[in-house]
């Protein structure tokens, strides 16, 4: 009883620390900022206490709602893009000869390139004189395929997403092949003995017992793509006309250019709670898929 | 159990302390007490490496040499940061004695917030000084018959530049109306040569640039005051839907290429200077950078001129968009010995020395100058010249709440991506008349 009760004041001592400083430096700023979006706040001067007013406006404002819509293509973009390919690449890359360990590194390479970096490279890569890509589009005779794909509304919001799948895949790839090289051999031997190898090992071992490691990176790809900023505001900055706006530039632009804090506070109050749902409901969706999977 | 507590008070105590030297910090870079010297600060956005950026750093360099007493603690922060460095820290209420603004909506702020003060007695000391800024060169910086700057730039932002070579190839004339300039542009396109280089990524350009000029010619400077005062006269009336239809008819005729959207302003100028485009409209800022990455040769076939007239507007055709450049201000907080030094350095950044030195590195002044023609690049004497015939129109969002400004912006990508600019005149009009 003694040594239990010691050990939990050597927890609350251990832990207070990082908790304080998270509370101070994340906890309390978020309150504040939902406080802030109370107020008609040029960020100068004084602010006038207009209530739920900017809260309304965020919801009735249709840029909101297009980025969004925007900001949901970059996590569908991550979730069906980053996930599946860095698994593939985790399967494929399983061993460790030096062609395998050249690609991993070579996967891995855009995530320690700074994302500013990112974005301007591809900001040449789409560039509609002088990019890669219009460029090699030209000398195959695709003529008619060129685009200006960062300016033309139909294709940019896709195109900005590309950048970021690429500039992501690393980690879950990284994390993956751990999480392959912890199934026990055992398991996949006695797989073997009973006959399953190729997909049904994969689909009855392997993908089973890495579940929760993908639930961790879904839910990881999910709140890294809501805060998505840094590649589209290096990129387009929101434009043209608003047409690649996400909730991060639409809050920084709203804030930092129009000089409406309470508003932009607002915003970012209304990313935290979609942040919530979309996690909420992703872990719903996915506890039913393990369930189901289990009594399988 | 004690040493427990003995610990998280510890542990308390460190934050309270770093907490205090926290504080204690800020204030000590504002004033170093131990040597008696008087310490004052300065915030600008001279960060480049162009001959400006240069000199008016050397400035503050010899303004601590002649005067051993007074320490500036300097930062030159770049250009694209610079706003928003500067509304942040007066957010907090952290602003420096002295700092860079730029005339309009963004001066407003300061002036509103009550966080600067008047610098009258300078011009009050030095007459001559003040009767040498150019016509309403001081207009701006004006609140309740106080003058709260200098300005030591100014900002010229609609000047026709045309590659002469390209004009003669085609036999063609500089355009001086709106039916010649649509006739031109029809031209170029028609041989594969971009009629106008823009880069509209950052989007204040195509507003800046070409639309304030456009739109002036259109309305006569008189309504759009109007407008932003929302006195008689609305963004939604037919002459401003005119003016923008105008743009919309550059636009209909390729007079921009595809990616002009996602190309930045930069881009556009060396676009332009290849030979690629056969006219850019753009501001002052041009004749700089192009004075700094292009040859002679190349600097010397560019002309200068200004947006075409339109015939039956309500505006002279013969402006450019513009006015009074930057000046510095000075912080409400800073007093006694401070304010005297800051006032000091204020003048010696902006006398009449400070004026010449800041023409003859290719920039405009508001300042009733003359330069040598040895001192500067040809173009920029060129366009020099050209700015003493024009008159000066207000340049769109320095007017606008930052709102409409923004508004404005975008309805310009809009309409360039095919937009209809009845809706763009409410949006402008819903957000101006929002404040």
């Amino acid at each position: 009883m003694q040594s239990n009760l010691k050990l939990k004041g050597l927890l609350v001592i251990t832990l207070l620390p990082a908790l304080l400083l998270y509370s101070f430096f994340v906890i309390i700023p978020i309150f504040w900022s939902s406080y802030y979006g109370f107020f008609e706040w040029s960020g100068l001067g004084d602010a006038t206490y207009i209530g739920l007013q900017n809260y309304i406006d965020v919801m009735q404002s249709p840029v909101f709602w297009r980025s969004l819509k925007n900001n949901l293509i970059i996590v569908a973009a991550s979730v069906f893009g980053q996930v599946p390919i860095a698994l593939a690449l985790a399967l494929m890359l399983r061993k460790s000869n030096w062609f395998q360990i050249f690609v991993r590194s070579a996967v891995f390479l855009p995530m320690v390139i700074s994302t500013v970096v990112v974005g301007l490279i591809w900001g040449y890569i789409y560039d509609p004189e002088i990019g890669v890509i219009n460029t090699v589009l030209r000398a195959v005779g695709l003529e008619s395929w060129t685009k200006a794909w960062l300016a033309d509304p139909s294709v940019n919001m896709y195109a900005v997403a590309v950048p970021i799948i690429w500039n992501y895949i690393g980690p879950y790839l990284i994390i993956f092949i751990a999480a392959i090289q912890n199934i026990p051999s055992e398991m996949e031997e006695a797989a073997m003995i009973d006959g399953a190898s190729g997909w049904k090992k994969l689909i009855y071992i392997i993908l089973p017992n890495m579940w929760t490691t993908i639930k961790v990176a879904v839910v990881l790809c999910i709140s890294g793509s809501l805060k998505a900023f840094d590649q589209v505001f290096v990129m387009t900055g929101g434009g043209p006309a608003e047409s690649t706006e996400i909730l991060a530039t639409y809050m920084y632009n709203n804030t930092f250019l129009v000089y409406r804090y309470g508003y932009g506070s607002a915003v970012s109050t209304m990313i935290i709670l979609l942040s919530l749902i979309l996690i909420g409901i992703s872990q719903v969706l996915m506890k039913r898929k393990n369930e189901g999977m289990t009594i399988r | 159990m004690r040493k427990i507590k003995i610990a998280f008070l510890g542990i308390i105590m460190m934050f309270i302390l770093t907490a205090c030297i926290g504080n204690g910090d800020s204030k000590a870079t504002k004033r170093s007490a131990a040597d008696g010297k008087i310490s004052i600060s300065i915030w600008h956005n001279f960060a480049g490496d162009d001959l400006r950026a240069r000199k008016v750093r050397n400035m503050i360099a010899n303004f601590e040499e002649e005067n051993p007493t007074i320490e500036v603690d300097e930062q030159a922060i770049p250009v694209d940061g610079y706003r928003q460095r500067i509304s942040t820290v007066a957010a907090a209420n952290e602003l420096p004695d002295i700092f860079l603004t730029y005339a309009g909506s963004f001066t407003d702020e300061f002036y509103n917030g009550e966080l600067i003060q008047p610098i009258t007695s300078l011009f009050e000391e030095n007459p001559e000084w003040k009767n040498s800024f150019l016509e309403g060169a001081l207009e701006p910086y004006k609140y309740d018959g106080e003058l709260y700057s200098a300005p030591i730039a100014m900002s010229a932002t609609s000047f026709l530049y045309y590659n002469k070579d390209l004009f003669t190839a085609n036999n063609l004339e500089v355009p001086e109306t709106w039916a010649e300039f649509v006739q031109v542009i029809k031209v170029f396109n028609d041989k594969g040569i971009t009629p106008i280089a823009m880069g509209n990524k950052a989007p204040w350009v195509a507003q800046s640039t070409t639309f304030g000029a456009i739109a002036d010619r259109v309305t006569g400077t008189n309504w759009f005051l109007d407008a932003v005062e929302q006195e008689d006269a609305s963004f939604t009336d037919p002459i401003f839907i005119d003016a923008l239809h105008r743009f919309k008819e550059l636009v209909d005729n390729g007079a921009y290429s595809d990616g002009a959207n996602s190309m930045d302003n930069t881009q556009a100028e060396q676009y332009f200077a290849q030979g690629k485009a056969a006219m850019m409209i753009n501001g002052a800022w041009t004749l700089s950078s192009l004075g700094a990455s292009q040859s002679e040769q190349v600097l010397t076939n560019i002309g200068v001129s200004v947006v075409p007239g339109i015939e039956g507007g309500k505006g002279s055709g013969n402006t450019i968009t513009g006015g009074p450049g930057g000046g510095f201000l000075l912080s409400s907080e800073t007093k006694g010995e401070d304010k005297q030094a800051a006032l000091k350095l204020i003048y010696k950044l902006s006398n009449a020395d400070a004026q010449k030195e800041i023409a003859e590195s290719n920039s405009m002044v508001m300042y009733d100058v003359d330069i040598d023609k040895e001192n500067v690049n040809p173009l920029f004497f060129e366009a020099f010249n050209l700015i003493r015939e024009v008159e000066f129109a207000p340049v769109y969002d320095l007017y606008l709440t930052s709102e409409a400004g923004e508004a404005v912006n975008n309805g310009l990508q809009e309409i360039m991506l095919g937009g209809d600019p009845e809706k763009v005149a409410e949006s402008i009009q819903k957000a101006q008349s929002s404040n």
